[in-house]
């Protein structure tokens, strides 16, 4: 799957060498491959509108006259009297939550319209998600001091205290860990199986209004008043990355499911894409190259994007929405909205979007926006006995929180430790590099007393000479080695720059090896 | 007028929708029989994180083996005296012989470690134990007595107190070893002597130099070749078709077992009085091919596996090492508390169990793959079994892996040893690199672990 060097392959110039090059086209002929054979075994294909150039964008009356009925559940309207709603879909995407500033708290499984429980809570909530898994579905609800954890019934499991005044939660499936974003500046990550706390910091970044989740690697994107986009992790209590991303403040931050593009909504109304592997931007229409941002006009800061890279947004101060294609301009759909719209969310595997006002919350049918193709039991048809064999393989292969790390940053499992490689050469180019001691060098032996001391003093004496001749010439070959490697050479080994090894190396040539020491092969080859 | 407009607008603008839409037949089993339909779609989008997935599922795969690994299977009942030999049947799973200090000789089933039969064989300690290949016989020898008996054990098994034959040798033989699929059997006592079991006179005899014959065995592919291990710290290697022995590998301490590898014809394993094991080429004997290092003391029998991939040993330190072939770290120690000096080990017929005999006069069964399952498996306990293999080798270089694969609790006492040991090697190794320093690196040349154990071979 992709690194940051398959964003370099379509540079081709932008290849360390021909081995990158080369591994980058191997890895693009798999993923080639793959796909192929992805697409030959598929059950279903995506959605999705043809419609003649010129052509205005469909109206929901216009699509559910060319859809058939078993669509109609995905477009309904709910008045609701409770203040601007939050909405948020489970992984699954069948179940739909719902909560209200009013303190209106509710989930229902929004194909059967089957209520699971709905509640007042008598305090403003101002943000939610699914936590757990499948089976055993969890809410956690952002009230105006703390967050809470609903289960199915609607019966309090949970408070979390440490979680205060948070504005934005994010499930990480794969770590089992409930992340918020708070008004106070704080971060947290709470581990949900095990009920420990990973991290829990004060970010120094002032209130963490926008932000998302990246869902891939897990990192929290948040962005600043000063144009920033910071990437948190657990482990770090300091932004990973910090990238300029505007001229003007972030309005808006939302990531695609899956993937690595990032879209942010500045002051400037302009909404740009960017890679996170490498921190580029990424072209926003197809037209070309030069479209590094479109105009979004009085654009209110909420932003979805859904499994096949449908961005909606809204429109008109929030007075409706608009569904723009992946890399497009143009819209696909749009919908007016009953009242100021104040969230939106993509329904996973299914091609329907769901949307929160202030005046209750609706939901519209967006051909194309849904992956057709789940893997495995994260689907709305899987069965209970599914999601519960699911649900205990994601708590076996629950990922520590080390494993939450931005792409551009590098690391990972499979990750070469050139580090630690460089380390343990530069330790045993030290050790065979390592001048004999001084004290060796300069030992005397002891001389002896007594009978045929004479003798035995003067052998003794021949051989200690004769070893420290032996070790002078030792010496100077490994110094002219020295010199011929370079400064580095002289660094790792921890010898001595002798006046010599910098005329050797400002004349920028190499002297003739010398014969019959061991060291010859150190030296490097002239090309 | 407007729902005709409606529709006439839509005639003139035909747009083309396509909505996702699932059909639950396509999702859903069939009947309550068949199993759960799955979901496939492999495209890496929707795998982020995969390598990290596989390995947390191979640290997970490394953690359930130590947890799953119970290889003591039991214990097969008091002797009453210190065993000598431990001898598997070489047809039938499930049988043993063992030979004890005090003569006896018993006949044990070792699914149920029940003890079938019990013979007063010799007056003396039980020095040799062999079966016959083809037929329900069994050979005993003795020292004390200087007898080889040779008894039958019937389809009822009953117990009777006289062998079918008995031989009595004007030599005290120490070992016993029947050949593969000839009538031959070979005695070591003073030499190396080959009877024919028709013969009352040996066949042949192979001496060189004046001390005895610990033990002497038979190739079990290549007929003619007997190795054999003598006092003086010697192995020979000897073609029964010549009159002396072939050659002669003088090595720096005692052997105190032998064992050829039943797959491979040119390889052989010794067990050595300095802790270690040896493997040894046939072709080349100027140095062992390999030096399998744990012991921390004398190690007194070694056995192939059937596969010729594994070695055990039994050591006078009260562990048995299980080894890999060519690989100089044991992949495996197997210890107790009640379990003394071993001097016996032993592998099944089928590679998965072993049979230790030990000087607190006891017998024991172990399992040779610690966390292995007995009994039938699915298929897909087998698969899963064989994924967390793979993941396990994929990852064995990260050192949160390696770390959990090769732990392997041990007593205080043997801990101690190992690290005793651990500081006398390093200690040899720096006297020797400051030794080449000094003295330079003609004088004190750098000698590869392999050459450091023969003192040479004659031939």
């Amino acid at each position: 799957f992709q690194t940051t060097m398959d964003v370099a392959a379509e540079d081709s110039d932008q290849m360390p060498s021909g081995f990158h090059a080369k591994a980058a086209a191997k890895a693009a002929r798999l993923r080639r491959e793959a796909a192929k054979l992805a697409s030959a075994s598929a059950l279903e294909s995506p959605g999705g509108i043809e419609s003649r150039p010129g052509e205005w964008a469909p109206t929901q009356s216009k699509l559910l006259r060319r859809v058939a009925v078993a669509a109609r559940p995905g477009h309904f309207e709910l008045s609701l009297q409770y203040g601007p709603y939050s909405v948020a879909y489970d992984t699954t995407g069948r179940l739909l939550a719902l909560c209200g500033r009013g303190g209106h708290v509710a989930a229902f499984e929004w194909r059967q319209k089957r209520l699971m429980f709905e509640s007042q809570v008598n305090e403003p909530c101002h943000a939610l998600t699914w936590v757990g898994a499948g089976s055993t579905p969890q809410l956690a609800v952002a009230h105006s001091n703390w967050t809470y954890i609903y289960d199915a019934q609607g019966l309090e499991l949970h408070c979390l205290k440490r979680l205060h005044k948070a504005n934005k939660l994010f499930w990480l499936p794969r770590h089992w860990l409930l992340a918020a974003c708070t008004d106070t500046g704080h971060l947290h990550w709470q581990d949900v199986s095990t009920g420990q706390t990973v991290a829990s910091y004060c970010g120094h970044h002032g209130p963490l209004r926008v932000s998302a989740l990246h869902p891939d690697s897990g990192c929290v994107l948040t962005g600043q008043p000063n144009g920033q986009l910071c990437i948190w992790t657990p482990l770090e209590k300091r932004p990973v990355v910090k990238m300029l991303c505007c001229p003007a403040g972030v309005r808006a931050v939302a990531t695609a499911p899956a993937g690595h593009a990032v879209y942010t909504l500045g002051g400037d109304s302009r909404l740009r894409v960017w890679d996170i592997r490498c921190l580029r931007p990424l072209s926003v229409s197809d037209s070309g190259a030069d479209a590094a941002s479109i105009r979004l006009f009085d654009a209110a800061p909420q932003l979805a994007v859904s499994q096949r890279g449908l961005l909606a947004c809204p429109v008109r101060q929030g007075a409706a929405l608009m569904v723009l294609p992946a890399g497009g301009a143009k819209p696909l759909l749009s919908h007016p909205s009953p009242g100021r719209l104040s969230d939106l969310a993509f329904c996973p595997w299914e091609d329907v979007l769901a949307f929160g006002h202030a005046r209750g919350l609706g939901s519209v049918l967006v051909p194309g926006s849904g992956e057709p193709n789940p893997d495995g039991a994260v689907h709305p048809l899987s069965g209970k006995r599914q999601r519960r064999e699911a649900e205990v393989r994601g708590l076996l292969d629950k990922l520590p929180p080390e494993t939450i790390a931005p792409p551009a940053v590098g690391g990972g499992v499979n990750a070469v430790d050139a580090e630690g490689i460089e380390e343990a050469l530069a330790r045993k180019r030290a050790a065979v590099m390592a001048l004999p001691s001084d004290e060796v060098r300069q030992f005397q032996p002891r001389r002896r007393s007594g009978k045929a001391s004479g003798e035995l003093n003067r052998k003794v004496g021949e051989r200690w000479q004769r070893r420290r001749m032996e070790l002078r010439q030792l010496l100077k070959s490994k110094k002219r080695v020295l010199a011929e490697m370079g400064d580095e050479g002289a660094d790792a080994a921890g010898g001595r720059k002798t006046k010599k090894a910098k005329k050797v190396s400002q004349s920028g040539e190499l002297t003739k090896p010398a014969t019959g020491t061991f060291l010859d092969r150190l030296i490097p080859k002239a090309d | 007028l407007f729902p005709v407009l409606i529709d006439q607008l839509d005639t003139h603008w035909p747009m083309k929708v396509k909505l996702l839409l699932r059909n639950p037949q396509d999702y859903l089993r069939e009947t309550a029989d068949d199993i759960h339909k799955l979901a496939r779609n492999p495209a890496p989008e929707l795998h982020p994180m995969s390598a990290e997935t596989e390995y947390v599922r191979a640290l997970n795969a490394a953690k359930l083996e130590r947890v799953f690994a119970k290889p003591f299977l039991g214990c097969f009942g008091d002797q009453g005296d210190q065993l000598s030999r431990v001898c598997m049947h070489p047809r039938a799973l499930s049988l043993c012989l063992s030979g004890c200090v005090d003569g006896r000789v018993a006949f044990w089933n070792i699914p149920r470690r029940s003890r079938v039969l019990q013979l007063d064989a010799h007056s003396g300690c039980v020095q040799g134990l062999c079966w016959h290949p083809e037929q329900d016989l069994f050979y005993s020898c003795c020292d004390t007595d200087r007898t080889l008996k040779a008894w039958r054990v019937g389809d009822d098994l009953t117990e009777f107190s006289r062998p079918v034959s008995q031989r009595h040798l004007d030599f005290a033989p120490l070992n016993l070893d029947h050949h593969v699929s000839k009538d031959l059997f070979a005695l070591s006592g003073d030499a190396v002597y080959l009877y024919d079991s028709r013969r009352s006179d040996p066949v042949g005899q192979w001496k060189w130099g004046s001390d005895s014959v610990l033990q002497a065995r038979f190739n079990p592919t290549e007929w003619h070749l007997l190795a054999a291990i003598t006092k003086d710290n010697a192995l020979l290697l000897i073609d029964t078709r010549q009159r002396e022995p072939l050659r002669r590998i003088r090595c720096e301490f005692r052997q105190n077992a032998l064992c050829w590898n039943p797959q491979e014809p040119f390889v052989l394993a010794t067990a050595s009085d300095d802790y270690n094991l040896y493997s040894w080429d046939a072709r080349r004997l100027a140095s062992p091919a390999c030096v399998y290092r744990g012991h921390t003391n004398a190690a007194m029998d070694v056995d192939f596996a059937p596969t010729g991939r594994e070695l055990v040993s039994a050591s006078y330190d009260c562990t048995v090492r299980l080894w890999e072939s060519g690989r100089s770290q044991s992949r495996d120690v197997y210890h107790t508390k009640r379990m003394y000096r071993v001097f016996a080990a032993r592998y099944s017929l089928d590679a998965r169990f072993i049979v230790t005999a030990s000087a607190d006069f006891n017998l024991r069964l172990w399992k040779a793959r610690a966390s292995e399952k007995l009994g039938a498996s699915t298929p897909r306990e087998r698969a899963a079994v064989n994924t967390a293999e793979a993941l396990k080798q994929k990852y064995a270089h990260h050192p949160q892996v390696r770390r959990i694969v090769q732990h392997r609790h041990l007593p205080k006492r043997l801990y101690q040893a190992q690290l005793e040991m651990k500081a006398i090697r390093g200690k040899q190794r720096r006297k020797e690199v400051n030794r080449r320093e000094h003295r330079g690196e003609d004088k004190e040349p750098f000698v590869p672990e392999r050459d450091r154990h023969v003192r040479g071979v004659d031939e």
